[in-house]
Order: structure tokens, then C-alpha cells, then sequence
């Protein structure tokens, strides 16, 4: 069914689409990429530090938090639950500029630092909603599992991992995508990739710079996004999504 | 089959919400936990397959103490229905159905046969429901599911607590038909919980009515409809006992005891039931007019002769009142 709220997402997404297309023809034809051509060896460097950069802090964050999540929903951690997720809410709040200046302040300044910022910050999301997904599995789903004699074990792999997984996966993806475009404050604390380009670009008034640094980041984010929503297909249980369709439709 | 001794439960150190029950389920019986809204119904149940601990007395299964058994393998071996059914919507129909066989370790051949068994038993197609999800059924289908779910290993006994209290009343009572020709055919030893009298009269070889975590009166559907115990139970049973009573009984039970008239040939308002219809629905049909006589059939379709409100009278005056 195609109701007025539909019709204006998709007015909104055309004309998206439009004002990229027309910057991606006015920066072609003003050689805005010009850099990336001349400089290949500097490019792949830069984008190979960016890459690194997130795939190592976001691996580890995701590589905690999930474990995390898990485990303060477990029932004799329950009541320091609400503890954790304040904390969690609160340190959401805190810019990344800030986590930064704050990692800096104690660990100097180069890629590990950098990697260290990044982890701490992309900690939040997937914690967040690792947390959310599996309290929102319900306690009679939980209770028939538990009255059939599933193990708590079963019961977290079979029931509740996979009815959190949406909610889980959307937490990873939001992580992710923010720690691209994080990543490119790197370079305030020496930690290289793309954002040297964008930095170089802004403080010598040269487009040509900046836009060879963030067009590759604003690439590399939308990829990353468009990967995970694919992964949706994969990683979430057939039921749950036809589930979520019926019930949005 | 299950024996409750002295069984007591307090939450928290000050809630009593059982208090000293004893009582016992025989093997193949059909025993009905019933009374109001936070007497204990929920809590006692839950106290034989351990989801709660026992405060105080003891239960025994089949012989044995439901405190020295081991927690996963006891549940497993009981099955467990709850109001809201508790299907996963991660998986299939067949999944849904097939968990304690999977638990189990049954084969791949040995659970595909015993899904086809148990959709046949309940009245879905199996190869039609096997791959879809939850969320595709009706309420109805999903609590027969959830039905279907708790006999999958074929346990002897099975614990339900409200599990068609969540339906509209059309498609409860069309469930509930279908569970009691369930049960005459397997025959489990069952625990369930209701609030509901109509349900509890209708299902239940007995019924065990709770107040405030006590037994107030531990009857046949009969017993405590004719002979309520005290206050509380004629309270409960309410001013419609005799009407109530009429579901116990079916035409041929009327038929037994007083025989029908031979149909007038002058009268055409009739219409037709079998022998086994319940007096209940009968005696509803004549009060609302649907016809003036009923023609009572039995299986054959043979006609046995024809009902009229005055032969209900007159069963009502002697076997209900008089009994
Ligand atoms: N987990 C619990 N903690 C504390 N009190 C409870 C708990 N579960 C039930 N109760 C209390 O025990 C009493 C009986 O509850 P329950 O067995 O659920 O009754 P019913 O199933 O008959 O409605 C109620 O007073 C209820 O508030
Ligand atoms: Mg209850």
C-alpha cells in the first residue's frame, strides 16, 4: 500500500540522490579527485590507516561489549544492571573530540592512541543494544524455554541471541558507521588515515585536498552500511524478520 | 501420579501464596486448579516442575521427589503449556513443536514422524504448517501449537496453566472440544490451571478450588456443584449452578434415565443432533427457539425419538436437584 508518508520518504530519497549525483559531476569536472590520482601510493597508505584504524577499535569494541551485554542480563547480575546502563547513557553523551583529547592526555600521541579512542567509543552503541535486544525478548518466551528444560545456555543461544540478533546487528552497524567517520579525527592525535587529507584541506583552503580525503571516508561509511544491512539476511533468523515486515507493513 | 504433602510457598519471606496444600492427581486424571486471580493456582503449579522452589512440604512425581531430581531432565519430561504460548518466532512450526525431541536427541526420521502424528492430533495439516513461523498462525492455532509442543516427547504428565485463557470465547470453546478428544485418546495425567468455572466444569474429572493459597473444596464437577463444601465454594460456583451442571450431561444421559417421546408427526419445527451432544447446548437451542423438538441421531444417523424442554424439566428435577 502506498500511503503520503511512503510517497514523501521517496520525494526525499530522489532528491538525495539528485544533489549527489550533481556534487559528484561538479567535483568530476572540476578535478576535485585529482589528488587520488596523483598521489596513488599516499592514498592507498592513508585509506589502508583508516581501514585499520576502525576494523582494530570496532573488532575489540564489538569483541567486549557483546560478551558484556550477555552477560549483565544474566539474572545474578541483574541488579547491577540499571548501573551499567546509566554509565553506558551517560558515556554516549561525551563527544568524541573529547574521548580523544582524554585518551591523548594519558597515552600520548600516534595510531595506538588513536585505536584506544575509538574502542572506548564505539563500546556504547553495541553495548546499548546488545542490552536492549536481549531485554526485550520476552520473559514468557524465556519461561517456556526454561519450563521445556532448555540449559541457561540453550536458552541464551537458541531463544535469546536469536530473537536479540536484529536489535544486536543495528547496534553493530551505528558503531561501525559513527567509527569511520570518527576515525578521520585521528590525525588531531597523529593517528593518520583519511583524515589527514580533510585536516590538510581545511587549514590550506584547498578543496582539492579536502574532498580527495572525504569523499573515500563518506564512501567507506555508506559501503559499511550497506554491508550490514545485507548481513541482516544472514545473520537474522528468517521468522524474525518476516515477524518485524508484517507487522511495518 | 502427583502428590502434593503439606506443600506451602512464601515469597520473599512475608507472601503466603500457598499455604499446606495436599492433595493428589491420579495417573490418567484430568485434575483443574481453579479459583480467583492470585489464590496460587500459577505458583502451585509451577512448584512440580521446579520453576519455583518449595518452601515447605513436599511433591512427589510418580513416586519420587521432585527436589532430588535432576531440573533439566524432569522438565523435559513433563509437558509445560502457558497462557501466552511462548512459541519462538526465530523458528519454524515444526522447530517450535519439535524442541524437547531436539533436547532429547531424537533423529531426524523419529521427529518428522511424530510432528506428522501430533498436527494430525490436533487438526493442522502438517505439511502446510511445517515451515512457517509463528506469527503467520491465528491465536487459535498457535495455542493448539503450544499444545502440541507440550506432548512432543509424549510426557506422562502435563502442567497448563490458563492455556486457552488468552482466546475469544468461540474459538476457546472449539479448542477446548478439541483437547478433551485429545485426552480420551491419550490419556495424560494433567494439571491445569483455570479461573474460569464454566472451563473447570467442562474439562476437569476434578476440580481443586484454591483460596488464598488453601484448598476450599477438592470435588468431581458434580460433587462440588451438587454438594458445595461452604460459603466460599457456592459463592464461586455461583446462582447458575443448575444450568452450569447441564454441561456435565450429555442427551444420552437423559436418554438412559428417562427414555425420549416418539416424534409427533403435527410438529415441524425440529431440527436434528446426535445422542452425544451435551444437555447444555440443547437446552439452549430449545430456549432460544431454533426448534420445538429436537431429533435425537446417533452415530449411525439412525433416529432414537425427540427431545422437548419438558423432558429436560423433568431430568433437571430428578438427577440434578434431587441428587
Ligand atoms: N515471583 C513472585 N514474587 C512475589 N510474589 C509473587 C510472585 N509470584 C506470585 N506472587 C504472589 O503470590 C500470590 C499467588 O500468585 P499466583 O500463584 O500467580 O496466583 P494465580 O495464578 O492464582 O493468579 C499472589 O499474591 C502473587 O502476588
Ligand atoms: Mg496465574
Amino acid at each position: 500500500m502506498m500511503n503520503s508518508k511512503k510517497i514523501i520518504a521517496y520525494i526525499v530519497r530522489i532528491t538525495l540522490w539528485a544533489l549527489v549525483i550533481a556534487f559528484f559531476w561538479w567535483a568530476i569536472s572540476e578535478n576535485m579527485f585529482d589528488k587520488i590520482f596523483n598521489e596513488p601510493e599516499t592514498f592507498k597508505g592513508l585509506l589502508t590507516a583508516h581501514i585499520q584504524l576502525t576494523v582494530i577499535s570496532a573488532g575489540l569494541a564489538i569483541l567486549t561489549s557483546l560478551p558484556l551485554g550477555i552477560l549483565i542480563t544474566r539474572p545474578w547480575f541483574r541488579k547491577s544492571e540499571w548501573l551499567i546502563v546509566n554509565i553506558a547513557n551517560l558515556g554516549q553523551t561525551i563527544p568524541s573530540l573529547a574521548v580523544l583529547a582524554l585518551a591523548m592526555s594519558f597515552l600520548g600521541i600516534g595510531m595506538p592512541t588513536a585505536i584506544v579512542a575509538l574502542y572506548v567509543y564505539s563500546l556504547l552503541p553495541v553495548l546499548q543494544n546488545t542490552i536492549a535486544g536481549l531485554d526485550s525478548v520476552q520473559p514468557e518466551m524465556k519461561d517456556a524455554a526454561k519450563g521445556m528444560g532448555m540449559t541457561p545456555l540453550q536458552i541464551l543461544f537458541r531463544v535469546e541471541l536469536p530473537n536479540a540478533s536484529s536489535s544486536i546487528l543495528a547496534g553493530i552497524r551505528t558503531a561501525v558507521v559513527l567509527n569511520i567517520g570518527t576515525a578521520a579525527l585521528a590525525y588531531l592525535i597523529g593517528g593518520g588515515g583519511l583524515g589527514v587529507w580533510i585536516f590538510t584541506g581545511i587549514q590550506l583552503y584547498d578543496n582539492q585536498t579536502l574532498i580527495s580525503g572525504a569523499i573515500p571516508v563518506t564512501l567507506l561509511a555508506v559501503l559499511v552500511d550497506f554491508i550490514f544491512r545485507g548481513l541482516q539476511y544472514v545473520l537474522v533468523p528468517k521468522g524474525n524478520r518476516l515477524a518485524t515486515k508484517a507487522v511495518t507493513d | 501420579m502427583i502428590d502434593f504433602k503439606n506443600v506451602t510457598k512464601i515469597y520473599g519471606g512475608e507472601v503466603k501464596a500457598v499455604d499446606d496444600i495436599t492433595m493428589s492427581v491420579n495417573e490418567g486424571e484430568f485434575v483443574i486448579l481453579l479459583g480467583p486471580s492470585g489464590c496460587g493456582k500459577t505458583t502451585l503449579l509451577r512448584m512440580v516442575n521446579q520453576l519455583e522452589t518449595i518452601t515447605d512440604g513436599e511433591i512427589n512425581v510418580n513416586g519420587q521427589n521432585v527436589k532430588e531430581m535432576d531440573k533439566i531432565k524432569m522438565r523435559r519430561n513433563i509437558g509445560y503449556v502457558i497462557q501466552s504460548n511462548g512459541l519462538f518466532p526465530n523458528m519454524t512450526i515444526e522447530k517450535n513443536t519439535m524442541i524437547v525431541p531436539d533436547l532429547l536427541g531424537w533423529d531426524r526420521k523419529k521427529k518428522r514422524d511424530r510432528f506428522n502424528y501430533l498436527m494430525d492430533l490436533i487438526g493442522l495439516n502438517p505439511d502446510e504448517y511445517r515451515k512457517r513461523y509463528p506469527h503467520e498462525l491465528s491465536g487459535g492455532q498457535q495455542q493448539r501449537i503450544g499444545v502440541a509442543r507440550a506432548m512432543a516427547s509424549d510426557p506422562p504428565v502435563m502442567l497448563m496453566d490458563e492455556p486457552f485463557g488468552a482466546l475469544d470465547p468461540i474459538i476457546r470453546e472449539k479448542v477446548q472440544d478439541e483437547f478433551l478428544t485429545i485426552q480420551k485418546e491419550v490419556k495424560k495425567t494433567i494439571l491445569f490451571v483455570s479461573h474460569d468455572i464454566d472451563e473447570a466444569v467442562k474439562m476437569g474429572d476434578k476440580i481443586s478450588l484454591l483460596r488464598q493459597g488453601q484448598i476450599m473444596q477438592y470435588a468431581s464437577p458434580t460433587e462440588m456443584l451438587h454438594r458445595p463444601k461452604n460459603d466460599f465454594v457456592s459463592e464461586f460456583i455461583g446462582k447458575d449452578r443448575v444450568l452450569r451442571s447441564m454441561s456435565l450431561y450429555t442427551v444420552n444421559d437423559l436418554v438412559e434415565a428417562l427414555g425420549l417421546k416418539s416424534k409427533e408427526e403435527d410438529i415441524q419445527d425440529t431440527k436434528e443432533i446426535t445422542i452425544d451432544t451435551s444437555l447444555r447446548v440443547a437446552l439452549s437451542m430449545l430456549l432460544n427457539k431454533e426448534a420445538d423438538e429436537l431429533l435425537i441421531t446417533d452415530d449411525q444417523g439412525e433416529a432414537h425419538g425427540s427431545l422437548t424442554f419438558d423432558l429436560i424439566e423433568t431430568f433437571i428435577n430428578r438427577e440434578v436437584r434431587g441428587a
